[in-house]
């Protein structure tokens, strides 16, 4: 009650001024969207994960919250390669760091308020670093570089003593333990974009989301079901405060409804209905999607790794005969063919794209003579194996996939099948019984090989709960290889081909059986303006391109 | 409660012989040509499931989880893919393999079929069974104490009764599919075809129960139970060997329609995901796997939803007929009813 009540009042609040700010207008059109205003509806299978910038940890997560929280960095609101870029947002500029790397000092816009009006400060920027630390966020291990984090984290400190700020002046001081090459990307993610401190510091805000500092703020959420996002009102005083990069929404308002089949959602889409879906569409009307409405259907790429996880600390797969067992014996045509021929085939971590990527296969295959000599030659005496994805259609059919192969190995092999909206907070929590093998796949947070090697495969990574080493792989070698290489920038030379070498090591090893990369796609209904709207490199579809015609 | 049938006109009553009740059943039972029909249509699909091990042996050359994806088979001497590279499965031929196409995972959809309809036949039993050993369970204990065991019971299975079926079944469907069930020394893994049964055979015991604790209630109060416990017995003996055969008949026909419901329940869990595990096959999850794909491959939704409809009518229609048959007067007073409001 209290909740709908604050819900009520805050869309009051926001419709007035939303009204306000249409009728004063708005002459930005740098990327994204400053259009004429209206209502849109989005479907998607799955519903985010947490709506928390601190939390939320999913492509679905990102693709709606990176419009609503503003980080002191953020990515450019363009394109291809353009987006990848970081430019300023809440920070007057870049940071300015130190010769040695391991000082980062910012400024604060001034006079920037909250959509509920409360000033944004730079303190509240060490707020949101520690609240990824008191809530066990998975996007906690990118920020242990920052001094005094590890102890704060341990509850042996009260504060991180690595980041002082100025609230009056908007100073903003950041020391690292040691450099870190991708930590200005790391300023721009939403893990570290600024929230009020009233916000609270241990718990999951999903159902009351604090305020935004972006174009759209939430007016509703009802998990897992629906949301709705509005215009922000005081978004204005961000642009005003010169937050340039920052793009403006180019719809009024944006209900986003879970719908698992997505057929449904095509069918929606092509009627009018529905105006976007955030996923794929399914293989099934892929064709008949291409080519009846090729005014309003594009294919788009990512960047991604599709995977199998195995836990390398549990039988059988801390045997790494099982695990080379399991990448001879995959067929990547074969889950090809389930994600409707949108699967570009790989067997390593790194996806093309992505610095550092040289293409290589360990495991020439399908080869099940090979995979099973190797199994033999192991001779696991557990042989009981439970297999996980979850229930959004590719991947229960991946998952059916991978269990009938498992049985063809050999093993008893059991599929937990489960909703895709607590998948990867349940595999990533380390309670969860029999967590030994299923689905998982990774995008790019910032494009840097860092971000799919420390959050993935370091032994840092292994987290209670909302862990992405879901391998539980902890090879020293490899860990302090990447602790070396995340000291140095990308451009320094050979660091790529360092990156490149720590891909072939991990593989060696076979923590993980790699089988693709997708490729995602835009189906817009006709009401939308599909010229402006653009698949973002990073958070996928910018919802502040979106536009009615 | 033998039956005596009127002498006929001129024949003394001491030359008539006695019939067993059960045997009038099946004579009224005979005559109703379209309850029998679909009996035997009934046994003929459960007989035609039990045979799914050998079609998969012998014709289609697969098991009904085994994935084919990138495989191909031989139609009209072409080899033809199983799964094209677009994703689209082998729809239905005349054929030994895949004759009625393929799924998505390039599984056999005839293999799956026939397996579907043994795990859909069997929740549909085994739940039946559950629900109904429940149900006169409570109902003997609530109708012959009556009392305060009568109230626990009947507020319990009020509570049952007040969640909908199938939010029920959902629920307990969900919470139980990744820990299982451990109660004492019971353990039921979450992927085991009793967490359904199981489901399903709960949340029908209201459904059953208060109808015969209604008829036990009338019984208690019927001479041969005061001269029973005249007699001495104990209420044990009472309940199973006095109240027990009086309501054998209306345990069969609930039993019967029991299974219908039951196989309905179950197809609505396994297609919202709470009822049988992939990658096992039933008729619910083989809807829920192909529905995906209505627009490309109607016939992964059309085959398996045909097959429920057929089934879960012929128990209906044979259920019906066994009431009529088992409890003729059930018939007449409903006819004399009908009669009235026109």
């Amino acid at each position: 009650m209290h909740i709908f009540r604050r819900a009520l009042i805050i869309a009051c609040v926001a419709s007035l001024a939303a009204f306000g700010v249409a009728a004063c207008g708005s002459d930005d059109s740098s990327g994204g969207g400053g259009g004429s205003g209206g209502d849109i509806t989005v479907n998607a299978t799955s519903f985010p994960d947490y709506i928390d910038p601190q939390l939320s940890y999913t492509v679905e997560g990102w693709e709606v919250l990176w419009n609503v929280y503003t980080p002191l960095l953020t990515y450019r609101h363009a394109r291809g390669k353009e987006g990848t870029e970081v430019v300023p947002a809440l920070a007057e500029a870049l940071p300015d760091i130190s010769p040695d790397g391991k000082t980062y000092k910012l400024k604060l816009r001034p006079n920037m308020k909250y959509s509920d009006g409360t000033p944004i400060k730079a303190s509240d920027f060490t707020y949101a670093i520690q609240r990824l630390f008191k809530t066990d966020s998975g996007g906690s291990v990118f920020y242990n570089v920052i001094a005094g984090a590890t102890e704060y984290a341990d509850g042996a400190a009260d504060t991180i003593t690595g980041i002082t700020t100025d609230d009056a002046t908007g100073d903003i001081t950041i020391q690292l333990t040691e450099p870190n090459g991708t930590f200005d990307n790391l300023l721009g993610l939403m893990f570290a974009a600024p929230i009020p401190q009233s916000t609270p510091l241990d718990a999951d805000a999903t159902n009351n989301p604090p305020p935004a500092s972006g174009p759209f703020m939430f007016t509703t959420v009802d998990a897992p079901r629906t949301l709705t996002m509005e215009r922000n009102p005081q978004f204005q005083t961000v642009k005003d405060a010169g937050a340039d990069e920052v793009a403006d929404a180019g719809v009024d308002k944006i209900t986003l409804i879970e719908n698992k089949n997505q057929s449904a959602q095509v069918t929606d889409i092509m009627q009018n209905k529905v105006d976007f879906m955030m996923d794929p569409v399914p293989s099934d009307r892929l064709q008949e999607v291409k080519s009846r409405y090729s005014d309003r259907f594009r294919m788009e790429d990512s960047i991604n790794t599709y995977y199998m996880f195995m836990n390398t600390e549990r039988a059988p797969f801390n045997d790494v005969r099982v695990r080379q067992a399991i990448n001879y014996a995959i067929d990547p045509e074969a889950l090809n063919r389930i994600f409707g021929g949108r699967l570009h085939p790989t067997q390593q971590v790194l996806p093309p794209g992505m610095p550092g990527y040289q293409e290589y296969k360990l495991y020439p295959g399908p080869d099940m003579d090979k995979a099973r000599a190797l199994i033999a030659e192991a001779n696991p005496a557990d042989r009981d194996i439970t297999v996980w994805t979850d229930d959004e259609p590719d991947r229960k059919r991946i998952g059916e996939y991978y269990h009938d192969l498992l049985t063809q190995l050999g093993f008893n092999a059991t599929l937990k099948v489960i909703a895709g909206d607590v998948y990867w907070t349940t595999v990533g929590n380390q309670s969860t019984p029999d967590v030994d093998t299923g689905f998982a796949d990774w995008f790019q947070d910032f494009p840097h090989p860092d971000d799919f090697f420390r959050p993935l495969l370091h032994g840092d990574s292994i987290l209670p709960t909302n862990g992405n080493n879901l391998s539980r792989a902890n090879i020293a070698e490899n860990n302090a290889k990447m602790d070396e290489l995340v000291t140095k920038q990308i451009t320094d030379e050979g660091v790529e081909q360092q990156y490149a070498d720590l891909d072939r090591a991990y593989m060696e090893q076979a923590v993980w059986a790699p089988y693709g990369n997708e490729q995602f796609t835009t189906f817009l209904s006709e009401r939308m303006d599909f010229d402006k709207s653009y698949h973002h490199l990073l958070f996928k579809q910018d919802f502040t391109s979106f536009a009615l015609k | 409660m033998v039956a005596v049938p009127e002498a006929p006109p001129g024949v003394p009553e001491s030359q008539v012989q006695g019939r067993n009740p059960w045997y009038l059943a099946w004579l009224r039972l005979r005559r109703n040509k379209v309850a029998l029909g679909c009996g035997l249509l009934f046994v003929l699909i459960v007989a035609v499931c039990l045979a799914a091990p050998l079609w998969a042996d012998y014709v289609a050359h697969t098991g009904p989880n085994d994935n084919h994806i990138t495989d191909t088979v031989l139609i009209d001497g072409v080899e033809t893919d199983i799964v094209a590279p677009d994703g689209t499965p082998l729809g239905p031929g005349l054929r030994g393999r895949y004759l009625l196409g393929a799924d998505q995972n390039g599984r056999d959809v005839m293999v799956r079929l026939l397996y579907g309809g043994r795990t859909s036949i069997y929740i549909g039993l085994a739940a039946a069974a559950v629900t109904t050993v429940l149900a006169v369970v409570v109902a003997l204990l609530a109708g012959y104490y009556r009392g305060w065991i009568d109230a626990v019971l009947s507020r319990v299975l009020d509570v049952i009764w007040a969640f909908p079926v199938l939010l029920l079944g959902i629920a307990l469907g969900t919470a139980l599919a990744i820990g299982g069930l451990k109660l004492g020394v019971i353990a039921i893994a979450g992927d085991s075809i009793w967490i359904p049964i199981l489901i399903i055979g709960l949340v029908y015991v209201p459904y059953m129960a208060r109808p015969l604790r209604g008829e036990i209630l009338a019984l208690r109060e019927k001479e041969f139970v005061e001269a029973a416990v005249a007699q001495g017995m104990g209420p044990l003996r009472i309940m199973v060997g006095e109240l027990l055969p009086n309501i054998v008949s209306t345990i069969i026909v609930f039993f019967t329609l029991n299974i219908a419901n039951n196989m309905l329940l179950e197809s609505a869990l396994s297609f919202l995901g709470a009822g049988v595990r992939p990658p096992n096959a039933s008729w619910g999850t083989m809807i829920a796997d192909g529905y995906q794909m209505i627009y490309t491959a109607p016939h992964l939704t059309i085959v398996p939803g045909l097959m429920i409809v057929v089934t879960v009518l012929s128990l209906n229609v044979f259920g019906d007929g066994l009431r009529d048959a088992l409890d003729p007067k059930a018939r007449i007073r409903i006819e004399a009813n009908d009669a009235g409001r026109h």
